[in-house]
């Protein structure tokens, strides 16, 4: 099950152009913005300009990590804002998203979440966090943690 | 699988092989012999509704037969295929006979014309063909259900009115692992040029020019496009497709996946191939047959629900929307408390001191964090300043005990396809000066302030190709009183969180008086200012406005107006009304100014009709004049 989930992750980021294979890379976690006009515009005539809107790029893919690692950092790439805000609060549908896509079983869903919200300062040390440093964080947390170690085996 | 009112060839895939042999040996009696398949029957099976939608083919405007939407002749295994449904399919029969397998064999490439032609011919060729590619990305999608999804229009954005679906696959629910964040999404979308202006974006979006592609992405990239960014509210309706329909579905949307058909913006467009999709799903819907010159996507939801496609709606507010109601849920205490944090006047650290409840506390960091992120988006607040103050207001919210779920806004009472519908008619009878007049108003889309305010945003107007027609009682004269092209009009009311700007634009002809006559000019309008709310359903608004009129009646040809327009704005389920004063000075050609009191008000008697009257006062060429109207209005 897993690896489907990990498959459509890539599925549906196939149009993007992974250019900075490496650790430790990936988005700030909160960025800039590129400007409404081009929003309105494109949502008026509903059209899609090129590939502005996935302003991509990846953290840990070329890392010897497992595959739901690296379909976590994917996901953490373009949804950190809200999984961190998801994080402070201890809840929320991104933080829950972050779980499945590790596989973290119902049972430990409770433990898991608390470790990510005791821990949001060391998750997210500055304002220029990028999410692929939130991810090494998350998993050196979880590989230091009895039970919920086991997510991040290679 | 039994209470599924479907003949057994659909589910010949989900049955052990020696079933699907003994099932197709029975069904070989009724299907016809593929070698010795007539002329006639040929073009029975061309002719008919499955295969004319599997092409996309459409009668032609002028002349008999059929073209093919399709602008790509990789969609295509006749060289004729475009014009001839026939020749397709004879094409297409042949084809997926041949034998062999792999992804570029014609069974693999076009696996619903393959599933049909099966359910109608008996073929010499079983069904045992591998495509390795197709099948992966079947199961990579992992679809149980279909669901529409529409991208309802935003705040002080009428032009999105126009509103946007697209599909989305979801999982099967008793998944563990579901997760509908990740589920995948087909859309179709113009394919714009990132070099070009934005300029030729509109113009060729609108007229054509773009070719239209069909993407797949993750859901989430899909709410951070319309939810996060846009501003716009996801309506989610599920359809009650079976297994087998939507298997025929993915079947057929990896045949136009990466095919083009060039995107027109008023009909050929999102909605339009999506539509299309769900024809080829379930045979004998024809949802196509509702569009006629136009497909505007919250009308293709309004007919997907009047065919009982719909199992289950959902509603998924924006960020704008949520932030919104979280920052009125606040006290107003705690209102400008989350105001001087947004402004960085107080740092998160202090507000422990000011309320002492770590809910309360929680519950404005969490209001202001929103805030920050929408104001990040929408008002494109500098990284410099929103970064820090996104990173501080989180830490210290994670400092604070988990509380109750913070409030998320409650569905609409009225979905945006319960709304009126958009084609209006009106009757009316009226004195304007000296002379009585009858009037007719025919108007294509959309939606008027003053038009029942349930399902469309509060102080959104929108109108399109909008016909006045007047018939003077006196003389018997018949006048177009008015052609509107395009009417926009926008009234945001203004807080201490949000500063929408209000604006208005329109073009089209109008009746123009010179002084001594009333002409039909061409004109172009438009006009900016801001809005306050006054009561939960009024708001005031004060409008700089600037119009053009071209005719050659006027004595230089054309006259520009400087002008001002202050006004009230009442909108409720039962009264909606209008009122104001509105000044333009003619400078160019009159030099005359033209000040007007109005009053306009609607009774929304029902969702099909309401009653309308309107009074102006008019001062133009050192003359009073008033124009009364009353009459109705029907939605059709």
């Amino acid at each position: 099950m897993k690896k489907l989930i990990a498959g459509a992750l890539l599925l549906g980021a196939s149009t993007v152009t992974f250019a900075q294979p490496g650790c430790g890379l990936g988005a700030m976690v909160w960025k800039g913005q590129s400007g409404p006009a081009a929003h309105i515009l494109a949502a008026t005539t509903n059209g899609t300009f090129g590939n502005q809107t996935f302003g991509m790029t990846t953290g840990t893919l070329g890392c010897d990590t497992n595959e739901s690692v690296q379909s976590m950092a994917l996901y953490m790439d373009s949804n950190a804002d809200k999984i961190a805000r998801d994080m402070s609060r201890g809840e929320g549908e991104n933080l829950e998203t972050l779980a499945v896509l590790l596989g973290v079983e119902q049972g430990d869903r409770e433990s898991f979440r608390a470790l990510m919200k005791d821990n949001f300062a060391a998750i997210f040390p500055s304002a220029d966090t990028t999410s692929g440093q939130a991810v090494d964080a998350i998993v050196a947390l979880l590989e230091q943690h009895e039970s919920l170690s086991k997510y991040v085996a290679a | 699988m039994a209470h599924f009112p479907f003949p057994p060839h659909k589910y010949l895939t989900y049955m052990p092989l020696l079933l699907r042999q003994l099932l197709l040996a029975a069904a070989a009696a009724t299907s016809l012999n593929a070698q010795a398949l007539t002329q006639s029957e040929l073009q029975e099976l061309a002719s008919s509704r499955e295969w004319l939608n599997l092409g996309h083919y459409h009668p032609n405007t002028f002349s008999d037969g059929y073209t093919s939407q399709a602008d790509d002749s990789d969609f295509f295994l006749s060289p004729n295929g475009k014009t001839s449904p026939e020749a397709e399919l004879r094409a297409t029969i042949n084809a997926v006979q041949q034998p062999g397998g792999g992804n570029d064999h014609p069974a693999c490439r076009f696996p619903a014309r393959d599933q049909w032609i099966r359910s109608k011919l008996d073929l010499a060729t079983p069904e045992s063909r591998q495509c390795p590619a197709y099948e992966e990305w079947t199961e990579t999608l992992n679809t149980q259900t279909v669901t529409l999804v529409f991208a309802a229009s935003y705040l002080n954005s009428p032009s999105s009115m126009f509103g946007h679906t697209f599909l989305r696959l979801d999982p099967p629910s008793d998944d563990e692992t579901t997760d509908l964040l990740l589920a995948n999404t087909i859309s179709y979308a113009a394919d714009a040029a990132a070099h070009d202006s934005e300029l030729l974006f509109a113009y060729k979006g609108i007229f054509g020019g773009y070719p239209g592609i069909t993407t797949v992405q993750p859901y989430y990239e899909k709410i951070r496009l319309y939810s996060d960014i846009e501003h716009r509210d996801l309506w989610e309706y599920q359809l009650n497709l079976t297994p087998a329909e939507v298997r025929q579905m993915l079947a057929h949307a990896w045949e136009i996946k990466d095919r083009n058909f060039d995107y027109y913006f008023f009909d050929e467009n999102c909605a339009y191939r999506l539509l299309a999709l769900i024809d080829v799903a379930r045979p004998g819907t024809n949802l196509l047959d509702e569009v006629s010159t136009h497909a505007i996507p919250s009308d293709t939801v309004r007919w997907v629900v009047k065919k009982s496609l719909i199992s289950e709606v959902g509603y998924r507010p924006s960020a704008a929307t949520a932030v919104s109601y979280a920052l009125d849920e606040l006290p107003e205490d705690q209102q400008a408390l989350a105001a001087e944090l947004a402004n960085d006047d107080i740092k998160p650290g202090a507000i422990a001191g000011k309320l002492p409840s770590t809910a309360q506390q929680a519950a404005v960091l969490d209001a202001t964090y929103e805030y920050v992120r929408y104001q990040s988006e929408a008002e494109e607040w500098p990284r410099e300043q929103v970064a820090p103050l996104s990173h501080s207001l989180l830490l210290a919210r994670s400092q604070l005990p988990q509380t109750s779920t913070p409030p998320s806004p409650p569905e609409p009472e009225v979905r945006d396809d319960q709304g009126h519908d958009t084609f209006r008619a009106s009757l009316s009878a009226g004195r304007w000066g000296e002379r009585n007049f009858n009037e007719l108003t025919l108007r294509s889309a959309y939606h008027d302030v003053l038009d029942p305010p349930a399902g469309y945003r509060a102080g959104a107007q929108l109108q399109f190709f909008r016909l006045d027609a007047r018939r003077y009682t006196d003389n018997n004269e018949l006048q177009i009183e008015k052609l509107t092209a395009v009417e926009i009009r926008s009234l945001s009311p203004r807080n201490q969180f949000f500063s929408p700007l209000s604006w208005q634009v329109g073009f089209g002809a109008r009746r123009s008086d010179t002084g001594t006559d009333r002409v039909l000019a061409p004109y172009l309008e438009g006009g900016a200012g801001g809005s306050v709310r006054v009561s939960p359903n009024g708001q005031a608004f004060a409008l700089a406005t600037a119009d053009l009129e071209l005719d050659d009646d006027l004595n230089r040809g054309y006259d520009i107006a400087p002008g001002v327009d202050l006004g009230v704005l009442y909108q409720s389920d039962r009264l909606s009304a209008l009122g104001g004063i509105r000044s333009k000075a003619w400078i160019v050609s009159s030099q005359h100014r033209q000040d007007q009191a109005y009053l306009k008000a609607t009774m929304h008697w029902s969702r099909l009709v309401s009653g309308f009257a309107e009074w102006t006062r008019e001062h133009h060429f050192d003359r009073y004049q008033s124009l009364w109207k009353l009459g109705l209005h029907i939605y059709l």
